[in-house]
């Protein structure tokens, strides 16, 4: 339990920095919102108007000291303010309107990793030298080493231009009504979130079954799996109770700060595809300088992070003994 | 943990992957369920990943086509021919001090919800403008005489005021004088007089804007409808226009040519008339040697404009000429003034002129300051602005053949914008005010009234130089309603403009556009120029209303 509390301790600091930073960093960028926008509508606002807009967006020049304390306050109760490039939208509505399709796009692809890295590494390292052992793992490294962007870009070229066979862009196609009950819009969906989602896969992939077959191999020299062998039990059974079952600890690890990491994670994925979600937006909201909303999806990132850390903190306690005495 | 647990995951992630793929099997044989048998007008937004449900006129981020299709002006500038087109106000009168003016609204227009447009629409519209974004500070009162005349009366007399007034959108009396907070209302279902005002099936990233039942102009909307799609850059808009994906292509495109049009040569086009503000090199006149129009003027005849166009500019740009007006101004401008070689690219008078100046070369062949000290600078352009990055390099290496020691400096937008508003920067490449008479170009560059000192914030006139010549020229100009003698002060101010040379003007900005005809004809081009091809300007209305499907 005191490790528990421990953990907890140190999430509750490491939460209070980030909101810190998230206050200070948008406030070091130079330049204001209204004079952004000025600036691209080809200089069509006139001074008054400017500074209309700077009231009616509620842009202090109060000291930052009162600025954060109200900050903080703020933070605490959930109220995140209203999105300047989206006046008058809440920041909580907006990113609320996103945040599942950053969620099914990341949660989507993660599993994906997860269960195809694991199951390949396994498998290459049980059969260690054959040919799944000797193809996959330095094919998926060299997939996972290209520039993420440049891979979705090329994958938009070829199977969305050149060959035609997924949508270029967007959730669902235009036009067509948001019916979560219906199979054809379910469908859609899907067929929109092939591409994205297999880029993810292709370049994580390689990092989840390359940590998955190194530790099994460590696994394989263990005494209990040359026990069992000597038992006559069942390969299958050994790969998959005895070795991958203790191999998976750093897996469970890198799979619960994936997971944090899903709700900010796919934003340049968000981009290629103009696919919807928070991390579109957040490029869209640093485009615009909108401190609210910018703030507001980092303390999303941020709060997701450190919640998805401490959820395996306590798994792992569960899941090994050794930390329970440390 | 069991041994049920771990086949349980098995199960779970088995099913999972099953399904997934059940779902792409569906997706296989699922038509394309958007096309019917009327396609609509498909646009791109590029500056936009994500669509609000905001049609209010007066926000400054209302959802694309509010000022365009929903919402009209009493008048529409056309800025490619200069020209004025009569919209809601069928004619409109000056009075002859220059202090009132009178506005006649047409008798047969009607709001999408079937209400006549009366005077009172005009008046309430002004209210809340000057409530929620204020401007017109010139305006005085604005009166329904009677249900279809409106006059405005000024605290001075201000000819602008026409196209100001003029262009300004008309919101309904009935809806907006019930508005209790116009400036944080969303107006979810806008009432308008403007051709599409329906608004249909808004999702995030589309929306369909379908023809108001109650349109006045009802014989020209031939075209069934606009779905806008969204996008956070250039590149997804771009990638649509190039599939063929979308009519209408408002957004900048490199190498266009190629690209886009080289696809489908029969049907694909495009045309960027010069009429958006005047891209200049500013120099912040604060600073020396920017400060001595001396200097200005010898380094505006060592840049290569030719080259800051074709290569720079891809050749999407014509240089400016010594006006520095656009192309929609051509009769404004002074004959004589277009005679100076200011703008004209040449060696060896501008190294004469920096000789004579006092900039002489050193040993080394670098010139420096009449006062001995080290001449050199940076030119600053923000670092997303591709094209313009490399006209600061073209200019960068237009200085070195003079002697001259420039580097350029891309920060991000927003950094080099607010050392523009503070006047930290030495130099940079930027825009220009424009509106439609030169009168706004020339306010900006040249009035005392808009030069702030450094370090207060401003929006314009970045280069803080003022002129009290040109500043009571520029209000004689304003004072008068008669075209002719505002072309004549015009010309003065011209003169003015050349002689102390504020700015180094480059070229006019060229408005984007691209289109393809497969599925609706009736575009402007440059032959019949009834508008420009933007998606964001007023004339847009008046293509909105000349389309029509192909047969």
């Amino acid at each position: 339990m005191s490790y528990v509390l421990k953990r907890l301790g140190f999430y509750l600091l490491a939460f209070w920095a980030s909101i810190t930073l998230n206050f200070l960093l948008p406030r070091l960028m130079p330049g204001d919102p209204v004079s952004r926008m000025f600036a691209k509508g080809g200089a069509k606002l006139t001074e008054e108007q400017a500074l209309q807009l700077q009231q009616l967006f509620g842009l202090d020049n109060r000291p930052m000291w009162q600025q954060y304390i109200s900050y903080i306050k703020s933070m605490l109760t959930g109220d995140m303010g209203v999105s300047i490039s989206r006046f008058p939208s809440p920041v909580s509505e907006v990113i609320g309107s996103q945040i599942g399709w950053t969620i099914l796009l990341g949660a989507v692809a993660l599993l994906i990793a997860v269960l195809l890295g694991n199951l390949l590494g396994i498998i290459a390292a049980w059969y260690r030298g054959g040919f799944i052992d000797s193809v996959f793992p330095p094919l998926l490294v060299f997939l996972g080493s290209f520039p993420y962007f440049w891979l979705a870009m090329a994958g938009l070229y070829v199977f969305g231009t050149g060959l035609g066979w997924f949508p270029l862009r967007h959730a669902f196609t235009a036009g067509i009504v948001a019916d979560w009950a219906s199979p054809a819009f379910l469908a859609d969906v899907a067929y929109h979130l092939v591409l994205p989602a297999s880029t993810i896969v292709l370049v994580s992939l390689g990092g989840w079954a390359l940590g998955m077959r190194n530790t099994m191999i460590s696994t394989n020299s263990e005494d209990y799996i040359v026990m069992a062998e000597a038992k006559g039990l069942k390969r299958s059974r050994i790969m998959l109770r005895y070795a991958a079952r203790n191999a998976m600890l750093p897996s469970v690890t890198s799979f619960g700060m994936s997971l944090g990491f899903i709700v900010g994670g796919s934003m340049l994925t968000e981009v290629v595809f103009a696919y919807p979600g928070v991390g579109y937006q957040l490029l869209s909201a640093v485009n615009a300088l909108d401190y609210p909303l910018m703030q507001g999806i980092f303390f999303t990132i941020t709060a997701a992070v450190l919640a998805a850390n401490f959820l395996v903190d306590i798994v792992y306690v569960r899941l090994d003994p050794r930390v329970r005495t440390a | 943990m069991s041994p049920i647990s771990l086949s349980r995951r098995q199960a779970l992630a088995g099913g999972m992957i099953g399904s997934v793929t059940a779902l792409l099997a569906l997706a296989g044989c699922s038509t394309d369920s958007a096309e019917g048998s009327g396609r609509l007008l498909t646009i791109p937004r590029e500056d936009m990943g994500t669509f609000t449900r905001n049609f209010n006129p007066f926000s400054p981020n209302s959802a694309p086509m509010t000022a365009q299709a929903v919402y009209e002006p009493m008048l529409i500038f056309n800025a490619v021919r200069g020209d004025t087109v009569p919209w809601l106000a069928e004619s409109w009168e000056v009075a002859d001090d220059g202090m009132s003016m009178t506005f006649h609204l047409r008798e047969d227009v009607t709001w999408s919800d079937g209400n006549p447009l009366v005077a009172q629409d005009v008046v309430t519209t002004f209210d809340v403008q000057l409530k929620t974004l204020g401007g017109y500070d010139y305006l005085d009162t604005v009166s329904a005489e009677d249900d279809h005349t409106v006059v405005f009366t000024f605290s001075r007399a201000y000819s602008v005021a026409l196209y100001e007034l003029g262009q300004q959108l008309v919101t309904p009396d009935h809806v907006w004088s019930k508005i209790a907070d116009p400036a944080k209302d969303t107006n979810e279902n806008p009432v308008g007089t403007g051709p599409f005002t329906e608004i249909a099936n808004f999702q995030a990233q589309s929306f369909d804007l379908m023809p108001n039942p109650n349109y006045w102009q009802k014989d020209k909307v031939k075209i069934p409808g606009i779905r806008m799609l969204a996008f956070a850059g250039n590149d997804g808009a771009n990638l649509a226009a190039i599939n063929g994906d979308v009519d209408w292509a408002p957004q900048y495109m490199a190498d266009i040519q190629t690209a886009y049009v080289d696809k489908d040569s029969e049907h694909r086009h495009y045309w960027f008339p010069g009429i958006g503000s005047t891209i200049q090199w500013t120099l912040n006149t604060t600073k020396a040697p920017f400060n001595d129009p001396a200097f200005r003027k010898a380094v505006s005849q060592a840049v290569d404009r030719e080259a800051v166009c074709l290569t720079g500019m891809s050749g999407y740009a014509d240089p400016v000429d010594t006006t520095g007006m656009g192309e929609g101004f051509d009769e404004w401008k002074d004959p004589e003034v277009l005679e100076s070689p200011l703008c004209t690219y040449d060696v060896s008078a501008a190294e004469k002129a920096l000789d004579d100046a006092g900039y002489t070369k050193g040993p080394d062949g670098r010139r420096s300051n009449p006062d001995g000290s080290e001449l050199s600078f940076s030119i600053s352009v923000g670092s997303t602005s591709s094209d313009w990055l490399s006209v600061a390099q073209i200019i960068v290496q237009n200085l070195a053949d003079v002697g001259i020691t420039a580097t350029v400096d891309s920060p991000d937008w927003s950094e080099v914008t607010s050392s523009l508003e503070n006047g930290s920067f030495d130099t940079a490449v930027c825009w220009s005010s424009v509106g439609a008479t030169p009168y706004t170009y020339y306010q900006s560059a040249m009035s005392v009234d808009k030069v702030k000192p450094v370090g207060e914030q401003t929006f314009e006139n970045y280069h803080r130089l003022g002129d009290q010549e040109a500043t009571a020229l520029l209000a004689e100009f304003a004072a008068t309603f008669d075209e002719a003698e505002q072309k004549e002060i015009c010309k003065q101010i011209q003169a003015r403009f050349l002689e102390i040379w504020p700015v180094i003007p480059l070229f006019p900005g060229p408005e984007w556009g691209a289109y393809t005809d497969i599925n609706f004809t009736g575009w402007p081009t440059e032959e019949d120029a009834y508008a420009s091809l933007s998606t964001r300007s007023t004339t847009t209305v008046l293509i909105l209303t000349s389309l029509e499907p192909r047969a």
